[in-house]
């Protein structure tokens, strides 16, 4: 028995090398996403292309513009002359903020009624806009401050030192400098894993079937289960190589840290695996040509991709769909991945996790191999 | 009007694929109302010298006309003039059956009260009425050559050219088809028919063998016959049949042994001496001998021949 | 180019489609799955950020500041810890993303001297929330912050000064609940076009080619121009079909502003599916299997458009280098023409420089698209 699985697995890898469909799909979207996902993708906000109406023209005026020009994060297009102007610009998108200080702000700075800094800012991207807000709110909280601490240092210095304030100090866990790329990448991980195996274990039972090879085989002494294994034990170790590879990149190309155990990570993949190949052999009960089988795959892949965590976070979904995503195993890897890339957590923190994934994968094995077993009589 | 001169011809037709010669300098004419056949077995070339005339492929070199057209220069001109129907699929397995036959009917501009005149004979031909709504892919393999060859002349053609049009069909529908072929060749139309069964071969009017490219005879089935084989055939029935071969290949006389179903064909110099002599050989060697007769050759015997002839003279060159 | 001939062609298909279930479902069905998928799946908006709060000190000072938090919307405080360890803990653990740290002497230095620190402890893994909370986080401080120091002006006597000296007035355009999906979910038009591009167009030719019907095809007097004019009409209508189904869910269902015009919508629409349905054509005229014709196809046309296309990343935000290639991304025009319709109500005139390249590159694929094709078997 053994010996006809291990043929059996042979053929696999022999069949994997000379597939030029599978090179190319296997090969090629991995190799964009990662180059996106590791240079491209991103939601920080890095430089906003920004506006300015100053009417006033007065120090303090200038003094407020030059904070946001000097923030490093606002990119100062252009210095508009009327409202009108200002309105057009974005308008046509050509900046995304807009600020606008009336003639007599430094008049009422100095009388102290709250002088009014106007901004417009495009919210075409709410995430962007957000941000930007966030930062403008934060330039102008200190140009307040040190406005105050200024006028009160040249009316009673003696109170200067006593001026209260409650400062907030950030401090960012496990990503410092807030790198986009080290939220991506061990995503990567995943989702690369989850396409490959997934693809290639449904492909490889139809290609069998559309082919008709499949019948020869069953009319042979193979037994469908040692069938089942021939067809899922190669696809666990090109997964598991798949993610240990792209680990690499990520750590050594990428430069993201890896805090955590590799063991842990080895068993958080070994579960994960077992999850994706009961799905692609699901799918491959399924369907009868390989044509079939990648539009399946795309349907089955896309939610659990776009509902696992990947970019967007689960919590901000509405309470339905996060009932949901507690059948992808997707969800649970993405968590044991950043865990172990950036927390450095053990165990401890993610055996919920590692029995989730688990429970799923035995699920799904089960489900898919009686399936399979019954489509083979 | 329509050419006097012959219906299609091809002068010196070669294509290669590469470094392989899948067409060798072939040549021939066909007249108008003629039934040419091509025969030979598979990968032989037929169904390349059938695409090359309906310009599916460019020829290499020579030279094919069609209706009086060069087919390199006209091609999309000659493919108003002929009907085709190819070796695989000719029709569309998800479309019914007048779905299948009102697309082809657009193809050809075939429409209105013709394309229902039309169509009616089509599926009368095909003997599908009251079944026009059915899915094409349904049909039995009989049926569906019968409305392939009516979706195929939907628009009169003068020349038509069917690849192995018969191809998985029993025998009985195969001669109904051969009918309805005679019938159209016998109201002017060229008929190009390719096939792989040597029954077949006798219904043609005239027989093109062809054999890895080359063109081996051509002739009406009666001139093959008489002609092409030299000496005469023998039918001997021996056990066993492994070592009469051998030893009957070697006997003085004999131009060629071949098993045929669990008899021998022998061809020999001369028939007379032949049947005298052989069978003592056979006793003599051991070997039991029932029945020893001479036979008419069958386009198979010509062809088997003939194909060993032309090995033997490749082998000479090389 | 004769229409008799182009119509049967299309006729042809469409029937074909039609008694294909998969393509059914793909044409009708996927359209839905991605608004749905995406439209509730797919969201920035953070809120109810759960936070754990570790006060040290316990005064009506910190508790004053705790209590801000508590009223925030954008934050639920799950727990109050007392101790660091609880703190790590939480985190590590991912049931807190924030947690905020009040120092021991909060209210002392409050009184005394000229300032006290909170610690905001933010969950870095998800650099883009955390970003959001930390800028919640510090308004809610700023906030009680400014309160204070006012409500000390007074007491010093310095009432007149005791506002604040500058006030910001910001107006957002366009968006102004500031709700992410708002720009995401005009995106996913562009998606479902780049999908029927990717998932049927691309396989009409190479499935006649595959089931050995393309010989019969090209044998009769057709010509390249009407098998491809008439083999891309249907998809063509299914496109527009499923653009007006997405744009009905967008505004009906997930109440998306839509302020532009049907026409602008119509004719951009079109443009871009010409873009899509030729790219799909080529693909399958270059390739003779379906299965590579559709996996390159999905590499071609949606990967580029979800990824590069500006409506999930902010393309002005990508580096120099990656902005440069998304120019050659055509899904990048119509996303971006989407936006601009739906909530900026923009016309054909402001639309002018994307709607510009997007007929550049529906001439070049069209030319490329008629020279592909060969009536021959080599």
């Amino acid at each position: 028995m053994l010996g006809r699985i291990r043929h059996m697995i042979i053929k696999e890898f022999l069949q994997m090398r000379r597939d030029r469909h599978a090179r190319f799909r296997l090969l090629v979207p991995p190799l964009i996403q990662m180059l996106i996902y590791g240079y491209a993708a991103t939601f920080e906000v890095y430089h906003v292309s920004t506006v300015v109406l100053d009417l006033d023209h007065t120090q303090e005026s200038r003094d407020l513009v030059s904070r946001f020009a000097g923030s490093g994060r606002f990119i100062v297009q252009a210095a508009l002359s009327d409202r009108r102007q200002l309105i057009d610009t974005i308008d046509r998108g050509d900046a995304t903020v807009a600020l606008h200080i009336d003639a007599g702000f430094a008049e009422l700075l100095r009388k102290g009624e709250g002088a009014p800094l106007q901004v417009i800012l495009d919210g075409t991207n709410s995430n962007t806009a957000l941000i930007a807000l966030g930062y403008i709110n934060q330039i102008a909280t200190r140009f307040a401050r040190d406005y105050q601490t200024d006028r009160l240092s040249r009316r009673r210095p003696a109170l200067v030192a006593l001026l209260p304030e409650v400062r907030l100090e950030q401090r960012p866990w496990y990503n410092p400098d807030l790198n986009s790329r080290w939220f991506f990448v061990p995503g990567v991980v995943g989702s690369l894993t989850m396409v490959v195996v997934v693809n290639l274990t449904a492909f490889a039972v139809v290609r069998e079937r559309e082919i008709g090879t499949l019948e020869q085989i069953m009319v042979t002494p193979l037994r469908p289960a040692e069938l089942i294994a021939g067809k899922t034990i190669p696809f666990f170790i090109v997964g598991l190589v798949e993610a240990a590879l792209i680990t690499l990149v990520g750590v050594w190309w990428f430069q993201v840290p890896f805090q955590g155990s590799v063991l842990v990570l080895l068993l958080g993949t070994s579960l994960f695996l077992l999850s994706m190949l009961g799905v692609g052999l699901l799918i491959s009960t399924l369907c009868s040509t390989q044509q079939q089988a990648f539009a399946s795959n795309f349907f089955f892949m896309s939610p659990a991709f776009l509902l696992s965590g990947f970019a967007f976070p689960i919590s901000s979904m509405p309470a339905f769909l996060q009932w949901l995503t507690y059948i992808d195993p997707l969800r649970y890897f993405l968590i044991i991945l950043r865990g172990t890339f950036l927390k450095g957590v053990g165990l401890g923190v993610l055996w919920p996790q590692m029995l989730a994934m688990a429970v799923l994968g035995a699920t799904l094995l089960t489900i898919s191999v009686l399936r399979f077993r019954k489509s083979l009589d | 009007m329509e050419d006097a001169g012959p219906s299609v011809a091809v002068e010196n037709l070669v294509k290669r694929f590469g470094d392989f010669t899948a067409v060798d300098h072939v040549s021939f004419a066909a007249a108008r109302g003629e039934i040419m056949g091509f025969l030979g077995p598979n990968g032989a070339g037929k169904s390349t010298i059938i695409r090359m005339l309906c310009g599916l492929l460019r020829p290499t070199e020579g030279r094919a006309f069609v209706a009086g057209l060069d087919v390199a220069q006209e091609a999309e001109t000659v493919r108003q003039r002929i009907g085709y129907m190819s070796q695989k699929f000719s029709l569309y397995n998800d479309l019914s059956v007048v779905e299948n036959l009102r697309f082809f009917g657009g193809m050809y501009g075939v429409k209105g009260a013709e394309l229902r005149q039309q169509s009616e004979w089509a599926v009368e031909l095909a003997g599908l009425r009251g079944h026009e709504g059915g899915i094409t892919g349904e049909l039995s393999s009989a049926w569906k050559q019968r409305l392939a060859l009516g979706c195929a002349v939907l628009h009169h053609p003068p020349i038509l050219f069917l690849d192995e049009p018969t191809s998985g069909v029993d025998p009985i529908s195969r001669r109904q088809f051969w009918e309805l072929i005679h019938q159209m060749a016998a109201s002017g139309v060229t008929v190009f028919v390719s096939t792989h069964y040597m029954d077949e071969a006798e219904y043609c009017h005239r027989l093109a063998l062809i054999h890895r490219g080359r063109l081996v005879a051509l002739g009406t089935p009666t001139e093959l016959k008489r002609h092409a084989l030299r000496g005469g055939l023998l039918l001997v029935e021996c056990a066993p049949l492994g070592e009469a071969l051998e030893v009957l290949a070697q006997a003085p006389g004999v131009l060629e042994v071949a098993v045929f179903g669990n008899a021998l064909h022998v061809v020999v110099h001369e028939v007379a001496p032949a049947i005298d002599a052989l069978p003592r050989l056979l006793i003599a060697r051991g070997l039991g001998c029932t029945r020893i007769e001479a036979i008419m050759p069958s386009l198979e015997d010509i062809f088997v021949q003939q194909i060993g002839a032309q090995a033997a003279r490749a082998e000479a060159v090389s | 180019m004769t229409w008799y001939r182009t119509v049967a062609v299309g006729r042809k298909e469409f029937i074909q489609i039609w008694r294909d279930p998969r393509s059914l479902m793909i044409a009708l069905f996927m359209p839905i799955m991605q608004m749905a998928l995406i439209g509730y799946g797919v969201s920035l908006d953070i809120k109810h950020i759960p936070v754990c709060a570790f006060d040290r000190e316990s005064s009506q000072e910190s508790q004053a500041l705790l209590k801000r938090f508590q009223a925030s919307e954008y934050f639920n405080v799950l727990r109050v810890v007392d101790t660091y360890r609880a703190v790590a803990e939480g985190v590590d653990a991912g049931a807190c993303k924030l947690a905020i740290v009040i120092p021991s002497d909060f209210s002392e230095r409050l009184r005394d001297s000229s300032g006290t620190t909170v610690q905001a402890i933010v969950d870095g893994t998800d650099d883009n929330s955390a970003n959001v909370a930390i800028g919640y986080a510090q308004a809610v401080v700023s906030g009680y912050s400014n309160d204070v120091q006012l409500d000390w002006m007074r007491r010093q006597g310095l009432g007149q000064q005791a506002t604040v000296p500058l006030r910001v007035e910001s107006r957002v355009w366009f968006n102004e609940d500031l709700q992410s999906k708002a720009f995401i979910i005009p995106g996913v038009v562009a998606l479902v076009m780049a999908l029927i591009g990717a998932l049927l167009s691309s396989l009409t030719i190479a499935r006649e080619w595959e089931r050995g019907t393309m010989e019969q095809l090209i044998s009769t007097p057709v010509t390249a121009s009407e098998i491809m004019v008439g083999k891309l009409l249907p998809y063509f209508l299914i496109g527009l079909v499923d653009a007006a189904l997405c744009v009905t869910i967008a505004v009906f269902w997930f109440a998306v502003p839509f302020r532009g015009t049907l026409g602008t919508l119509l004719f951009t629409t079109t443009l871009f599916l010409a873009v899509v349905l030729g790219v799909g054509y080529i693909i399958s005229v270059l390739t003779r299997s379906q299965l590579g014709a559709s996996q390159i196809a999905l590499i071609v046309t949606l990967l580029p458009t979800t990824l590069l296309g500006g409506f999930s990343f902010p393309i002005d935000q990508m580096p120099a280098a990656v902005r440069m290639i998304t120019y050659i991304v055509y899904g990048r025009y119509y996303v971006s023409i989407l936006k601009a319709i739906f909530l900026k109500g923009a016309g054909l005139s402001a639309l002018a420089p994307s709607v510009l390249a997007l007929a550049l590159y529906a001439a070049l694929i069209a030319v490329l698209a008629t020279r592909a094709f060969r009536k021959t078997l080599d």
